[in-house]
């Protein structure tokens, strides 16, 4: 009876398997567009997710078909992860990959230079000299400054910064860079001493730890009214943090953020979704090789990528008009947020130049 | 001060009642090694409860409700997951060791695979402001401690700790257990059922860590449930065997451990007499330095204990009728 029962199971199986290979076989779907994700999880409600959001819009508004790969390992992936991601999505027929995040610089370099009919768009990243890659950046800056100006106008003095990537990513470190410059011309304005409590501690890999969450609510428990909640999963531990503490609030990033929690009172915006959707247009138009090729865009306000959402306004003192005033004076250039950051910004003395009403206070 | 003892509880109630389930187990003389798996069935099959409740709108406005409902369903898929350790354990007579480790290997790779067929992504989250944290911001200092940002399961635990402490030392099925996990044959001779006695402590065993794994994710991380619960299985597993197999020393080992575990991310701001000198932030270590201190602190305080810690006898050993 046992025996019989074995040998079932083992026919079973390998009916299994060759079913499955079956499949595998029968039909081989491609996918044109493809979104390779950076660290983190796709559904980050932030950058990756903003990125594919884009996509994915484009791609359903023109019937053409996409597919998202995240590299395996999760927040450790290397090089060489990514690349086998890139080349999976070729595998699959992509014609244009677009991958987010500055990290995936040597992957895509790698695998560009091998496929050069197909077209890759480099988010947060720079010209690679390929002529088969376009690069997206934009003024993180600029929103980090509104987002700190309107904070600290509409009454916080107690702000906190936690940033993803440990100080080594250029973008998170320009949001709080502009976060601080935003809240210093905003204190000097209104004459009064602002602290803020700045930090890349617990967020190395872009993901929510109960150790980002319990230094949060030592913030909130210490007096910080408001956190900028810089890096895509971090934001989960922040909210936790902040459902203890009813009166803190929160400061998204990236994408609009403020259906995740009523505690939310902006976030630091980056038109990820309308500009992907912008270089696939220019892309499906035919015009790559005028317009993109090898190009970098350095998106800002006058391109309208940057900013505060205006639909989930919850600012009291600070208003739209005046938000409106500082926008345009961002746009025309009359307010220049500085961007230069050092690459490894683990300690705080680049911050501290120029300030006159903001206290530092780094972790 | 206030802030540091409530995060401590926080961190301290899910390894108290970890340690406990696997002291459950050893007593009867079961090496559940598998705790760390069976936490994180119970917290995936928790976070999967609250997400369909929620998803159809039952519960939605009785947080506290959902969450001892949601506690009792980790607690049962907990006890389910951990047959499958004893049915190889005492009916195979198998290796246990073994077959907790099998079972630890198994329990992420079922989470991570049903979230990622089902929610296409790696973790899955509870849906946003679940409101399982109690507020009492008005309460009177001494209060705060215990009422304010509390969680239901803390008193949930805090009693579950006593019914069972007083379960295992002044009943008879206690002592019956407590002999399966010492002399097996001995507690045959007197006509008790050593297979049965090792089914349930094995059974309760699996509930606690089942509910333990899930009040992890509940409260200490965040809602989020991604197929780890950074080994706290296996801390637990540490502070049980620190506490000498005894509830007691279970609970000032989990303590102490949780308490060592919120230094970490707060000693920059950790004022303990309130003077406005925040001592561990002037002496400059680097942040690994605190996080380090809990796992070092378990090795040398099991390295100091280990020489006064009893085991009980007969774990690890499949009970064999013949044997003398």
């Amino acid at each position: 009876m046992k025996k019989l029962f074995s040998i079932l199971l083992c026919v079973a199986m390998l009916l299994g398997v060759i079913s499955l290979v079956a499949c595998g076989e029968s039909k081989k779907p491609t996918y044109e567009i493809a979104v390779v994700t950076d660290v983190g999880q796709l559904m980050d409600k932030g950058f990756n997710q903003g990125t594919y959001e884009g996509a994915k819009a484009y791609a359903e508004a023109n019937n053409i078909s996409y597919k998202y790969y995240q590299p395996a390992n999760g927040s450790d992936a290397s090089d060489n992860d990514r690349i086998a991601a890139m080349k999976q999505a070729v595998n699959n027929g992509a014609k244009i990959i677009v991958a987010p995040g500055f990290l995936q610089a040597t992957a895509m370099k790698t695998v560009a230079k091998e496929n050069p009919t197909v077209k890759f768009v480099f988010i947060d990243g720079w010209a690679l000299g390929l002529d088969n890659v376009t690069a997206v950046t934009y003024k993180e800056q600029e929103s980090g400054y509104l987002a700190g100006y309107a904070a600290v106008m509409d009454g916080f003095t107690k702000l906190g910064f936690t940033g993803g990537g440990g100080g080594g990513n250029p973008a998170c470190n320009r949001f709080g860079y502009g976060f601080v410059q935003g809240a210093e011309a905003a204190a000097v304005a209104k004459n009064v001493n602002v602290e803020v409590k700045y930090s890349y501690k617990f967020g190395d890999s872009f993901s929510a730890s109960t150790e980002l969450q319990t230094q949060i609510a030592g913030w909130y428990a210490g007096g910080t009214e408001v956190v900028f909640s810089c890096g895509g999963s971090m934001f989960d531990s922040v909210k936790s943090a902040a459902a203890e503490y009813p009166n803190s609030k929160i400061i998204g990033v990236d994408v609009d953020q403020s259906s995740e929690s009523t505690q939310v009172i902006t976030s630091a915006v980056k038109g990820l979704s309308v500009s992907v959707e912008r270089v696939l247009g220019q892309f499906y138009a035919g015009k790559w090789d005028a317009e993109l090729a090898n190009k970098a865009q350095n998106l800002g306000a006058a391109e309208d990528s940057t900013g505060l959402p205006l639909d989930t306004w919850s600012f009291k003192n600070f208003t739209k008009e005046q938000y409106n005033d500082l926008f345009a004076k961002i746009k025309d250039g009359t307010i220049v947020p500085k961007a230069e950051t050092p690459e490894q910004a683990n300690n705080a003395d680049w911050l501290k130049a120029n300030l006159t009403k903001v206290t530092i206070i780094f972790e | 001060m206030v802030f540091l003892i409530q995060k401590t509880l926080i961190y301290a109630i899910p390894l108290l009642i970890v340690a406990l389930a696997g002291m459950f187990a050893e007593r009867s003389g079961i090496i559940n090694i598998a705790l760390d798996g069976i936490m994180i069935f119970g917290s995936f099959i928790g976070a999967l409860f609250v997400y369909l409740m929620q998803m159809n709108n039952v519960f939605a406005d009785q947080p506290q409700t959902m969450f001892i409902l949601s506690m009792l369903v980790a607690a049962v898929a907990g006890a389910l997951f951990s047959l499958l350790l004893s049915f190889s354990a005492i009916k195979l007579k198998a290796d246990q060791t073994i077959g907790g480790t099998a079972l630890n290997l198994l329990a992420p790779a079922i989470a991570l695979f049903i979230i990622k067929v089902f929610f296409m992504q790696d973790k899955l989250v509870m849906p946003k402001d679940i409101g399982f944290v109690i507020l009492n911001n008005d309460l009177p200092l001494f209060a705060k401690i215990f009422f304010d940002k509390a969680y239901v399961s803390t008193f949930i635990v805090i009693a579950l700790f006593v019914i069972l402490s007083i379960l295992l030392y002044k009943t008879k099925y206690g002592l019956r257990l407590r002999s399966c996990g010492e002399h097996p044959q001995a507690a045959d001779s007197v006509g008790i059922n050593v297979y049965k006695m090792r089914y349930l402590g094995t059974t309760i065993s699996g509930a606690l860590a089942g509910m333990g794994g899930y009040i992890y994710i509940a409260t200490v991380a965040g809602g989020t449930c991604d197929g780890a619960v950074a080994g706290m299985g296996f801390l637990a597993l540490a502070i049980m065997i620190f506490g000498n197999w005894k509830p007691l020393g279970i609970a000032l080992g989990s303590l102490l451990f949780g308490l060592l575990k919120c230094i970490g991310p707060t000693y920059t701001f950790l004022d303990l007499n309130g003077d406005g000198v925040f001592l561990l932030k002037d002496l400059g270590m680097p942040m690994y330095f605190y996080n380090l201190i809990p796992y070092v602190a378990v090795l040398v305080v099991l390295a100091f204990s280990s020489k006064k810690s009893r085991a009980p006898k007969a774990e690890g050993i499949p009970y064999d009728k013949g044997a003398r």
